[in-house]
Order: C-alpha cells, then structure tokens, then sequence
C-alpha cells in the first residue's frame, strides 16, 4: 500500500481489519521505501475506513512512522477516528503515546506547511493544558488563528456555532510535535518560526525542500520570525551563510525578524549582513510597508532583478512535458487534447476573466516551471475524475487542480527518469484568477502552447 | 482511460452459459440432483472443478469425494445452484492475473471461504434460499472484472491514487458511469441468474441508497463479508483491500453481530 501525498501530507488508507496478522501485508518492503523517499512534512495513517484494529496492527504502522520520523524528522500520527476509536488509542498506548493523533486529516493538514495563505479560524480545546498550548502555538505558528477554549463548559458552548470555524479541533494529540521548523506563507512571503537555542540541528529542522520548492515555483521574500530565538551559535550561523547564498541565486531575500543579540555575538550580526540577511525589529514593519515589500520581493515576483531565461537543456524536454499534459487530460477525461499552436514568447493569455492557473516547478538535471491556464468549465471537467460530482466551490476545484498538476509532474518526472534525467517536483501551486498568476509570471519568457480541449483552448506555458 | 465502449466490448466477450450448467441448473432448480449429476457428468471440466471445490479444506470432508451423485446429494439443491455459478464464474478467471498479485488458488479460496461464511450469515438471518445463497457467487466477479478493465492501465491509476485515494469501482463510475458492480449484474443478466442475486449485489457495493428490507440487511453482510475476507493476509498482499470502497456506515450496526456469526 502506497500513500496518497495531498500537498507535503502523506495519509495511508487501510480498509477493514487491522491487525497483527494482516498489518504487515499491507507494507512491502518497496512500500516502505517509497514512503522514505516521500518529501512530505507529515506522515499519517487513517483509520476512517478501519472497523477493527488491536495494538498488534497499529504497530506495524506505527514502527514505519517512528523510523521515517527519526529520519526524516517529520510529523507522524494517526487521523480519521471517532471518539471512541481516540479512547482505544490512548489506552493501548497511555504515557508512551509519542507520535500525534488528529480527529480528522483536515486537522492534520494544519499543522503542516502549505503554499496558501489563508488563515484559518479554528476552535480548540483538550484537557491536558500543556496539550492546549502546544496545539495553539503550533496554529499560531502556521499562519492559523485559533480560539481556545479553556473549559470544556466553554468549548460545548462554542461548538453549537460551528459555522463561525474551518475546523474543531478535540480528541487531538501532539506527540513529539514541533520537530520542524513551523512555516506559513502570507501573500508572496514565506515566514519561518524559529525558537530557543539554535545549533547545528537546525539543518535537521529546517525544510530546505521546501525552502527550495518555494524559490522554484517564484516566492522571492523569507522571513525568519525570530522574537523566540534566544541565541545561536557559529553553525547555526554558517546554515543560514548558505542559505543567504542560494537565495542570492534567485535574487531572494530572507529577512530577519525579532532577534536580539543580548546573547548571541553582535560580530553574527555582521556576518549575516554581509552574506546578504536584513534584520527587522516588527513583522509589520516588513508586511505593512508596501514599498518595501514590492523592493524585496514579497509583492510580486516582478521584483526579480534578473529573469531566468530558457535554456536548451529544457527546450529538449519540452516534448516530455507536453505529453505529461496531454495524456494526463486523457486519461483524466478520456477526451483528447491537441495541439494548436506553439511560441516562443511572454505568456498571453486572451480572455482573462472566467481562468483559473495554476503551476508547478520541477528542478534537478533541468529546472524549470510549468504553468497551465484554463477556462473555469474546462478546469472542472479536467477535474471531474477527482472532484466526482459537480461543484461550484471554488476552493474544492482549486485544490483539485493542484492534485491534477501534481499528477502532470510526477508524469514529467517519470518521462524524463527514463531518459535518464532526475528531476523533483514542488508543491503545486493554484491562483484563482489570471492577475494572480502574472504577478509571478508576467516578463518570464517562456514556450506557449496553445491546446484545444472538448471545443476551448487552454494554455501550456513552459519556463524557467 | 477506460470508456464505456471498453466495458460494452468486455461484456459482450463474456461467454453465453454452456448448455450442460444450463440442463444442470434446470435439474437443481426442480429439485432433481441424479439428474443434475448425470448431466454434469458429462462435462469434464465442470466435473474437476465439482470436485476440486468440494475436496477443499474449508468443506470439511475427511475422505476424497469424487462421486457426482454424492457430490450433488452432499451439496443439497441451494449449494448446488451456487456452485454451479461458482462454475460459470471460474470460465471468466484470467489465466495470469495482471491487475491484482493472485492466483487462481487463493481465488477459489476465496470463493469458496465466501460461499460457507455466507451459509453461515443466512442461517443465523433465516433466510437462506435458493437466490440468496447464490447471490455470493457473482461478488467476486467484482474482481475479475476489474482485473480486466485496468490490467492496461495500471501505471495511470497509480499516479492517480499517488494524489487522491480512489478505489477502482469509484474511477470507473466517475469514468463511465458504470460500476464494477453495474457489470455484474449485466453478466447475471447475461447467465440468466434471477433478479434478486444482481439486486443484493449491486446493493452490496454499499451506494445504493434506494434498498430496503431483507435485500438491505443482506446487501450489508454481503459488503462487511467481502472486507472481513478481503483484510486476509493474502488479500491485502494481492491489492485487493481497496479495490472497492469499504463504507464503514453502512455496516456499522451489524459489526457485533457479524463477528459473533463469522469471527
């Protein structure tokens, strides 16, 4: 069983019984590599569709989560369950519960990072205070706002207005949480939250994929909120040095908020100046100044200073990437895509109103980034499959689409793997309408190819 | 993927009944089970798959039963039926499965652990009857059928599923408007079998919201049944666990019960 990777989330979905005999069926020993090679920040097992489970069973699951957790260092748990399920957990595993329970994979997917920048209202509460805090604190940290109960009177008394929250967070559990650094994106920045004493583990905590994933697909603004950090020494130090470098690549900018050098040496300071890091005392003085952020990058990738060009390298692959999509869209509404024309050019798109995009970057042997533009009833049909009835929610189709261009790149990446050429993919990334996506894409040249599908035409856009 | 045009073809390939289970199926169904067994002599294969069937282990026999008679009067006029579908089952068998890591053996296990654990189930809800015994043999045709139809398209529902969790039934629904299950009862059509066998096992695909009644409580032990075989180590090994979507809900109110029954 493999499992399904839904933005850097990763949910297996066993069905049935679970137990000692059947449990290790369920992982071969390919399975679990794959799963080692997954570039996720969470790794889940859902028991939505698990009538029966004994300790025996779970174990099997939760030996693989701990190992890829000491690995990998990434989140691991169990999701999907009802109450009574919870209970069973807690007491198979009582004090020695250390990995995370979530009621729902909803709840788990925001305690991970994403590439949206929604901030969502949540209500929360536990009975263990430390848990309440902890779950809080993490919340806060990814870019969530959540109201905490701090009596169960409370919470029953706020939870007849579900309405008023994304989620309701109870029978939730963080086990040996915070292993990586906590990350959330507003608008085009992406913000890190670091804390305490920061040593050489930092480059065990922080998500240089992701990182790199982000720098690929066009955000141009990091922000360190450091108000947490207490000190740091010289490889902390030499990490974020290296960090400043390949940022400079892009010409990124990474930014630091908050740190103080009452205990970590003022000759840091300098160092990191030079190798290219701002320092801030208030997040707002970066968010809420416009013209500062358009000088850095958090507006809009047209603060680039330079722009990548196409490069032979990936002109050569373009017919690989051409039919990722086109036999993606086959296979995904056995309807075919054909071709109409194709330019080398500045990406034009007519008829702005009414599109959705979205975009994904790959890079290794080649890097680069596909961008795809589509009428919103192409998209919905184009996503059918996935979605699997009609909708009109916008949020529903859009992360849809981000499944649908995922599905385009791991193609590309296994047309390209068979000539030999590595490449990883990043996160997907979706824009509800044209204006968002030419803030990052406008005056990047690039190959445009203009296909018909069922009757409209939509837009393939390759560049770098 | 696969289009409706795929399924029409498939469906049109299945083989008509053969005359000598269809004379046999007469006989059982009037009662007659000399002369079910004198005509099933008369077709070898039909003859080794009786046997094979009814030597296995799960049967229970100490000594080789190879006699036809004695085969057909241990077997009584409802297992007959459903083992003469079992039969007509076995003629859709791949020769290599390709979807799906199994052998024809653990195929005729299952079948056959599906067979005695559903005599059990309509025993314990007094409603065993001809048509309901035998509704279990066209379930596995689930999976023959979907073998078939994605066997070619194996690599393209692995990145679909690297992305969203779809079972096979739900992609081909959402593809064709036709599930695994629809096709099975378009082959009960095709084999002549009574209305009431496709009904319970349409409904046991746990998404017919209109079934009521005594086909509701059989639709759901049919679905539970199928998981509880299906989560064997064998099973889950051969990729069978998610084929279809197992709806928790639907069973819920019977799980007790089921594992005082089967468990």
């Amino acid at each position: 069983m493999r499992a399904t990777v839904k933005g850097r989330v990763g949910v297996f979905h066993p069905q049935g019984f679970l137990d000692g005999n059947n449990a290790p069926s369920y992982l071969t020993l390919e399975d679990i590599k794959a799963t080692e090679n997954l570039n996720i920040d969470m790794l889940l097992v859902s028991l939505k569709k698990v009538i029966f489970f004994n300790k025996n069973g779970l174990d099997v699951f939760i030996k693989l989560l701990i190992n890829i957790r000491n690995q990998k260092h990434i989140s691991v748990g169990l999701c999907d369950y009802d109450h009574t399920k919870f209970k069973t957990i807690n007491s198979f595993y009582g004090d020695t519960l250390n990995f995370s329970l979530f009621l729902t994979e909803k709840i788990a997917e925001l305690f991970a990072p994403n590439n949206k920048s929604d901030t969502r209202t949540v209500l929360l509460y536990n009975d263990d205070p430390s848990q309440r805090s902890a779950m809080a604190i993490e919340l806060f940290d990814y870019g969530h706002n959540p109201i905490i109960a701090q009596s169960k009177k409370e919470f029953d008394e706020k939870k007849k207005s579900p309405d008023l929250y994304y989620a309701i967070i109870e029978d939730t559990y963080l086990g040996l949480f915070g292993q990586k650094i906590a990350t959330r994106v507003t608008g085009n920045a992406i913000i890190y939250t670091i804390a305490n004493f920061l040593d050489a583990e930092i480059g065990n905590t922080f998500n240089i994929a992701y990182h790199n994933n982000s720098l690929n697909v066009g955000f141009r603004l990091f922000i360190f909120d450091a108000y947490k950090v207490v000190s740091m020494n010289v490889h902390a130090l030499n990490f974020f040095t290296k960090l400043a470098s390949s940022a400079a690549e892009y010409n990124a900018s990474i930014c630091f908020v908050g740190l103080t050098f009452e205990k970590t040496p003022q000759s840091f300071k300098n160092d990191l100046e030079d190798a290219g890091m701002l320092f801030f005392d208030n997040m707002d003085d970066i968010l809420k100044n416009k013209d500062l952020l358009q000088e850095l990058g958090g507006s809009s990738a047209t603060a680039t200073k330079q722009i990548r060009t196409l490069n032979k390298a990936l002109v050569n692959e373009l017919p690989h990437f051409i039919d990722a999509t086109v036999s993606t869209i086959a296979m995904m509404t056995n309807a075919q895509a054909s071709k109409e024309s194709m330019n080398v050019q500045i990406l034009d798109v007519k008829n702005a109103d009414n599109q959705y995009a979205s975009s994904i970057g790959f890079y290794g042997d080649v890097d680069g980034m596909i961008i795809l533009v589509f009428p919103k009833e192409i998209a919905k049909k184009a996503c059918e499959l996935l979605i699997g009835e009609t909708t009109e929610d916008e949020e529903t189709i859009l992360d849809s689409l981000a499944e649908f261009v995922n599905i385009i790149g791991g193609r590309a990446k296994t047309l390209l793997a068979e000539k030999k050429h590595h490449v990883d993919i990043t996160l997907p990334r979706t824009y509800p309408n044209v204006s968002s996506l030419m803030e990052m894409a406008q005056n990047k040249k690039g190959v445009q190819v203009n296909l018909s599908f069922e009757g409209s035409n939509f837009i393939f856009f390759l560049t770098r | 993927m696969i289009t409706k045009e795929d399924i029409d073809l498939y469906i049109k390939n299945i083989p008509a009944t053969p005359s000598v289970v269809r004379q046999a199926l007469e006989y059982v169904r009037a009662g007659d089970l000399p002369k079910a067994a004198k005509c099933a002599e008369e077709d070898p294969a039909l003859k080794l798959y009786l046997k094979t069937l009814v030597n296995r282990p799960i049967y229970g026999f100490r000594n080789e039963v190879s006699d036809m008679s004695q085969i057909f009067g241990i077997l009584g006029t409802s297992t007959a039926q459903q083992i003469l579908y079992s039969y007509l089952m076995s003629l859709l068998v791949p020769k290599e499965w390709s979807l799906f890591s199994l052998s024809n053996q653990a195929f005729y296990d299952l079948q056959a652990s599906l067979s005695r654990k559903w005599e059990k189930i309509l025993k314990h809800l007094h409603l065993l009857n001809h048509d309901n015994e035998s509704a279990i043999t066209l379930l596995p045709a689930s999976i023959i059928v979907c073998d078939a139809l994605f066997a070619a398209h194996k690599n393209e529902v692995e990145q679909l599923r690297s992305v969203k969790a779809l079972d096979y039934n739900t992609i081909l629904q959402r593809l064709s408007k036709r599930s695994l299950f629809d096709i099975c009862s378009d082959i009960s059509v095709k084999w002549e079998m009574s209305s009431t066998i496709s009904r319970i096992v349409y409904a046991a695909s746990g998404t017919d919201l209109e079934i009521q009644g005594d086909e509701k409580i059989l639709a759901k032990w049919m679905h539970l049944l199928l998981f509880y075989e299906l989560s064997q180590s064998v099973y889950v090994s051969a990729g069978l666990n998610d084929f279809i979507d197992f709806h928790i809900d639907f069973v819920q109110d019977i799980y007790e019960s089921f594992m005082q029954v089967v468990g």
